[in-house]
């Protein structure tokens, strides 16, 4: 009889303790980003700080910004963490997410060979820069993958109604950046890059243009809306979203990169 | 979804017949060039017994297991910019993921081919060397009574060339209308979220696959007839 | 004269052949009785130059002219009287002569068959009229009946004993049918694990055997026949 009431006892005492973790209801984020935010390390920077603060668990996969995006149409991410406006306000148009929240900010680069052929070092946007490599029929490698460097890149284009698609100087890998940038140092090319894994990758190609205004790259994040998954762990969403408004997490992602590279490579929005 | 695929596989969707188009190039080349290498490589360790054959042996089976990203990358870093054979600027085209498939293909061909010689020349060579054949003639008879197996082993390789993607990612490099063939367009479309061309791509594949193993068992069971009859 | 001085022959570490000395006199037939693995196929392997022995000599062969079927012939898959034909360095009379070797060991009504399609009897003999399509000094044969069905064993052992009357070759030939070695050999050696256990005329090794092994063999096999 005492060992079946201490039995008793440790059994309440397993359940109790289980309840109490239980504190956040469902602990797992699962957040849905491209590869060049995973490849940019800042993820794993931030995520055990997030997890320490608030409790929750972060489940983090990567896949191309395309891919990134259908994890929230098929129900398999709570939080979507991506930098391509237009694809973000159709999936919005869609009613799979409420709002879109820009958070972080860096700029695109325009990367090629050093002795730099086309001129691209000096000008003003990178819609001119676009502009010289079409004149001089230079090579350019576009990321072809439907990410939000290609959408970027795409942008540029369209701005100065050059339709690249099909010219003997336009090549299209279909990779991430890091295959496109070693397609790029290989053949001597242009291309347009994150300024995070343009520095991150080993390569011969030098820095040509940055910071111009039409080379920002604004990240945003958006909750999947409950109302499209009902079992979506939107508290959990949330907790991320308010998160990224502390000062603890503004002040980590001003000061990520500027060891290692000596500058930021993220800047805080607002 | 299925009437998106069925739409691509039978309209005429000029970027999916070209990536067929190039990955058909690619892998008859591939498997030719490979057929020329590997059988006569395994027809000669196949028919004779020679000093050093166990390590010959040795070293094929090592490459016939060879990870393609392995062959990918040596085949990448000698064709490189940088590479020994970088003046060639053979990195990034067809003819470099010919390179690295042939790398792949030729020792697997050779491995198969020796394995058929070697259940045919005992008795071919004990033959031969009965009624004073030998030499060039004896090995061409050999070669002869193989041939129909033989073709099983192109076509093998065949297949195997056609599903090849990490070593044809990394020298071809995906790039559209160029170097991009079935596999890598897999990859690449799934990547994307564009799951219907994924899947029609995957399609084709498997039409291929079918009718390449179909002409593999109709070869065979037509030798093991005559074999048996 | 074919003679052998210490010859040994090693598979693995294994002796299967150990023979001090043996001779064979030109012109004369000779019958290799025995158990299955007592030798007699890697002894005509090594007269017919195919296995190497480890150690020892054969002298006598140089400049001979070595007939020799093995014990399963390759039948090639082009036509009979291809693969007999194939002998013959392709003369412009080699198709005839190819034909009558055909017709001789009763194989005419399938010269235009294909080798690969004949039963194991039917390839035997062709293997056979393709080794003696040509003369030799020498006529080495492995079990050159054992799939031949009984109606044709007396064609063949006819045709055997024509030819070597013909060339005055020197005929050795190895027997799973002691009673084939009686009928065709002059003389008979009886092998078992390896060695040459006795070696005599015929009848009189068949009918007064001296060593007490050879009078087990012949007892058994007198036993099941």
């Amino acid at each position: 009889m005492k060992r079946f009431t201490l039995l008793v006892v440790c059994v309440g005492l397993l359940f109790t303790a289980a309840a109490c973790k239980q504190e956040p209801v469902n602990k797992v984020v699962q957040m849905s980003t491209t590869t060049s935010v995973n490849d940019s390390g800042l993820m794993a920077y931030l995520q055990p700080v997030f997890e320490k603060d608030t409790g929750y668990t972060l489940e983090i996969t990567s896949a191309g910004t395309g891919a990134a995006i259908e994890k929230g149409r098929t129900g398999d991410a709570d939080i979507l963490l991506v930098h391509s406006k237009s694809q973000e306000e159709a999936f919005i148009g869609e009613g799979f997410g409420e709002t879109r929240i820009p958070f972080m900010y860096n700029f695109f680069v325009i990367v090629g060979p050093a002795d730099d052929p086309a001129g691209v070092a000096g000008k003003a946007t990178a819609a001119e820069a676009f502009q010289a490599i079409a004149d001089s029929g230079s090579l350019f490698i576009s990321r072809g993958d439907d990410s939000g460097t290609h959408t970027k890149e795409k942008a540029i284009w369209a701005s100065i109604n050059v339709d690249p698609v099909g010219q003997a100087w336009y090549e299209s890998t279909g990779s991430g950046m890091g295959a496109t940038l070693t397609v790029a140092d290989e053949k001597q090319a242009y291309t347009i890059s994150d300024k995070a894994t343009f520095l991150a990758h080993d390569n011969s190609l030098a820095l040509l243009l940055e910071e111009t205004d039409d080379m920002k790259n604004t990240y945003s994040v958006i909750a999947i809306s409950p109302k499209r998954f009902a079992d979506t762990n939107a508290a959990g969403a949330q907790a991320f979203i308010d998160w990224l408004k502390t000062d603890t997490a503004r002040k980590m992602i001003a000061e990520y990169g500027v060891a290692e590279y000596g500058e930021p490579l993220f800047f805080n929005l607002n | 979804m299925i009437k998106q695929v069925l739409e691509l596989l039978f309209g005429a969707d000029p970027e999916l017949r070209q990536i067929i188009g190039v990955t058909l190039r690619m892998s008859v080349m591939s498997t030719l060039i490979s057929a020329l290498i590997g059988i006569p490589w395994g027809v000669a360790m196949g028919a004779n017994q020679f000093k050093g054959k166990a390590i010959v042996s040795r070293i094929t089976n090592t490459l016939m297991g060879l990870p393609p990203v392995v062959a990918g990358l040596i085949v990448f870093l000698i064709l490189s910019r940088s590479g020994p054979l970088g003046k060639l600027s053979l990195l990034y085209s067809v003819p470099a993921m010919v390179i690295a498939q042939v790398v792949l293909i030729s020792p697997i061909i050779a491995g198969m081919t020796a394995n058929i010689v070697s259940l045919r020349a005992p008795s071919i060579n004990e033959t031969c060397a009965g009624i004073g054949i030998s030499g060039w003639k004896r090995l061409w008879l050999t070669i002869k009574e193989c041939r129909i197996p033989f073709v099983t082993t192109v076509l093998a390789g065949f297949g195997r060339s056609i599903a090849e993607v990490g070593a044809v990612q990394m020298v071809g490099g995906n790039i559209q209308f160029k170097t991009r063939v079935m596999t890598t367009a897999i990859m690449m479309q799934t990547n994307m979220g564009h799951f219907e061309m994924a899947v029609a791509l995957g399609v084709v594949l498997l039409i291929i696959s079918f009718i390449i193993n179909s002409l593999v068992h109709r070869i065979q069971e037509q030798t093991q007839r005559d074999r048996t009859a | 004269m074919i003679v052998l001085r210490n010859v040994v022959q090693q598979y693995g570490g294994r002796v299967v052949l150990e023979i001090p000395e043996l001779h064979f006199v030109p012109g004369r037939r000779y019958g290799l009785i025995g158990e299955n693995g007592s030798g007699k196929t890697t002894l005509i392997r090594m007269l017919a130059g195919t296995s190497k022995p480890t150690s020892g000599r054969i002298e006598g062969l140089e400049g001979k002219k070595v007939g020799y079927l093995p014990q399963s012939p390759y039948a090639f898959s082009f036509s009979v009287l291809e693969n007999v034909a194939l002998a013959l360095d392709g003369g412009r009379d080699a198709k005839e002569i190819a034909r009558k070797a055909l017709v001789v060991v009763g194989m005419e009504s399938l010269m235009e068959a294909r080798g690969d399609r004949l039963s194991g009897g039917e390839a035997q003999r062709m293997a056979l009229a393709r080794v003696l399509v040509r003369s030799y000094n020498v006529l080495l044969l492995d079990e050159p009946t054992s799939s031949t069905d009984v109606r044709s064993m007396d064609l063949i052992e006819n045709t055997l004993k024509e030819y070597v009357q013909k060339t005055q070759c020197t005929l050795i030939f190895s027997t799973h049918a002691p009673a084939q070695a009686l009928r065709l050999a002059d003389e008979v050696l009886y092998l078992e694990k390896g060695r040459l256990v006795e070696q005599g005329p015929a009848q009189a090794l068949f009918h007064s055997p001296q060593d007490e092994r050879t009078q087990a063999f012949l007892r058994h096999w007198s036993l099941n026949s």
